[in-house]
């Protein structure tokens, strides 16, 4: 698969770092930051489906709105502004447990 | 309970208030400790950044200072200072135990004194694609900008008020993004009338001038009495009308004009972060700047509790005042704590109350000038979604509303409004506001916190 280039850093990441992936994707990833912050360097805007099937980027940034919900090593509803990356983690966006398992709301 | 377990303090919130209080405390021999849902202390102010660096190009020396400031405050007093980051508060369990959550799991944490610092959110203001990925809160792009190192978008406008906007635009420039238009929905006759109260903090005022004279210099342009109408894009933002607000901030949408962006920030104002106070019990009012504050004393001492609430969490003040805040509650807990005498406490806290004084002058000019207009409301059209969890759309508060429901409560159970994952932090300031407008305003209550605070994964629960 295509590496996921990061055109947004506002300074060079560090020489130490690791691979994540994002939607099967490698990309760079570095000790500290967030999952949130990677998908902003990599471009992504569009990260979340909600249980009611919108989706939404990132939007307070800070843990209070869950619009950034993404699925982290295989678990659902993860704020990607609140989690800190790790080496090997999966990231995978608009991904939403209702969709998988074809449950509807109401 | 054992008599270290009495004496512990706990702070919640290792913001400029949390950090001033625990440093004023360890200062008379008191022990605290921090607990913050961050990784690092500062708050989303002063965190920084969160990964390596060599340098910091797109941040003004007067942050960079107070970055520093406040990590020597806590390294001064590390000894007696116990950090938990990355760790949240549910709620209260039992009587002086706080339930937390972190990566390994449940806890349980005992306090003896509890002093809570949990800072502001963002206020938000519904209006036609506000949920389009690119819309970004104002406080959420400059954490990308200060902790994340990351920017935002390539292309980007600002709408709202206050002085984050221009401090935003200068950071975004510096940072290499396109800044195309910042947008201040109050008119510039206001901030000039407010010139008195700007010389309470003379330092603010002329770097605020400065950041002005930069964005000039760097042709970008800055709009008085302008702001959002809405936002468009097929799966994402791809440009904004803006349009001039009349004095009541209602957009005059026929003089509208299209911008083309990748990204928007959107700053109309914050709301304190009480909800762990309103679980404790903690009596609170209602203040049209800042939300439902707690009612204290002059010491920032509940008045129905032993709790203390210092910082934004109280009413918003900024983060000088935030300090000067944890300073006054420290040295007040320490004097209860019989560590200080009476004579010792008024003469530090006289010192503090003075600057605190000179920094709510300055703060009430700025409260003054982006005191939020109804027009505001209107941008919401009758199938705008109005609660982003639950997908509430405008026209379900009208319904309701023209059904009799005369509280937040009964619309809540009407609507599903603030009942999804947020709990209600994003959409409930703006159901205020609405049945304020639609003259509601007799105990209309508020939409209550629920336990647990955050999310608990049920892998946590066995």
């Amino acid at each position: 698969m295509k590496s996921l280039k990061r055109t947004r850093d506002i300074t060079p990441l560090p020489s130490r770092n690791f691979k994540i992936t994002v939607d099967d994707q490698p990309v760079e990833a570095c000790e500290g930051e967030t999952v949130l912050s990677v998908l902003l360097a990599a471009n992504y805007a569009r990260v979340m489906e909600n249980d009611r099937n919108v989706a939404s980027g990132a939007y307070c940034g800070m843990g209070v709105c869950h619009c950034c919900q993404v699925k982290i090593n295989a678990k659902h509803k993860q704020r990607a502004c609140q989690t800190l990356v790790e080496p090997q983690m999966s990231v995978e966006t608009l991904a939403n447990r209702f969709k998988e398992e074809g449950i509807k709301h109401d | 309970m054992t008599s270290q377990t009495h004496d512990k303090v706990v702070i919640v919130g290792g913001g400029p208030a949390g950090t001033a209080a625990a440093a004023e405390l360890a200062r008379h021999g008191l022990k605290s400790v921090i607990i913050d849902e961050a990784p690092k202390l500062g708050g989303v102010i002063y965190r920084g950044p969160l990964r390596q660096t060599d340098s910091l190009p797109h941040l003004d020396d007067n942050l960079k200072r107070a970055m520093t400031a406040l990590q020597t405050r806590y390294q001064a007093h590390s000894d007696s200072i116990e950090v938990k980051t990355q760790t949240r508060v549910l709620g209260p369990e039992g009587s002086n135990q706080l339930l937390l959550s972190d990566n390994s799991g449940l806890s349980r944490q005992p306090y003896g004194h509890l002093i809570l610092a949990t800072g502001c959110h963002e206020r938000s203001v519904p209006f036609p694609g506000w949920q389009l990925p690119g819309v970004m809160l104002l406080g959420g792009v400059q954490l990308q900008l200060k902790s994340g190192l990351v920017r935002p978008g390539q292309r980007m406008a600002l709408v709202g008020t206050g002085p984050l906007l221009p401090l935003v635009a200068c950071q975004l420039h510096k940072a290499g993004v396109d800044v195309v238009g910042v947008y201040e929905a109050s008119p510039f006759a206001k901030l000039a009338k407010e010139a008195v109260a700007l010389l309470n903090k003379p330092k603010l005022t002329l770097s605020g001038m400065s950041m002005m004279s930069y964005l000039k210099k760097h042709k970008i342009p800055f709009k008085y009495g302008w702001g959002i109408v809405s936002a468009q894009g097929k799966e994402q933002l791809s440009s904004i009308q803006v349009a001039p607000y009349d004095s009541q901030w209602r957009a005059q949408r026929d003089l509208a004009q299209q911008v083309d962006v990748d990204a928007i920030g959107v700053g109309y104002g914050f709301v304190a972060r009480t909800q762990l106070a309103m679980l404790l019990g903690l009596e609170h009012h209602y203040s049209k700047v800042s939300g439902y504050v707690p009612v204290l004393d002059e010491w920032h001492q509940s008045q129905n509790h032993e709790a203390f609430v210092v910082g934004d969490s109280n009413g918003l003040l900024g983060a000088d005042a935030a300090i000067c805040e944890g300073q006054l509650a420290a040295l007040r807990l320490a004097w209860q704590c019989g560590k200080i005498t009476e004579s010792q406490l008024s003469a530090r806290s006289t010192k503090v109350k003075n600057k605190l004084a000179r920094i709510k002058k300055f703060r009430f000019g700025f409260d003054r000038f982006s005191d939020r207009q109804s027009g505001l409301l209107s941008l919401a059209q009758p199938e705008t979604v109005v609660c982003r969890c639950e997908q509430v759309r405008r026209e379900q508060l009208d319904e309701a509303i023209a059904q009799g429901v005369k509280d937040i409560t009964s619309l809540k159970m009407r609507t599903r409004i603030g009942m999804g994952d947020c709990q209600g932090k994003t959409c409930s300031s703006y159901a205020l506001d609405y049945l304020h407008e639609a003259g509601l305003t007799e105990n209309i209550g508020v939409i209550k916190p629920r336990f647990p605070l955050d999310p608990i994964p049920f892998t946590l629960m066995e």
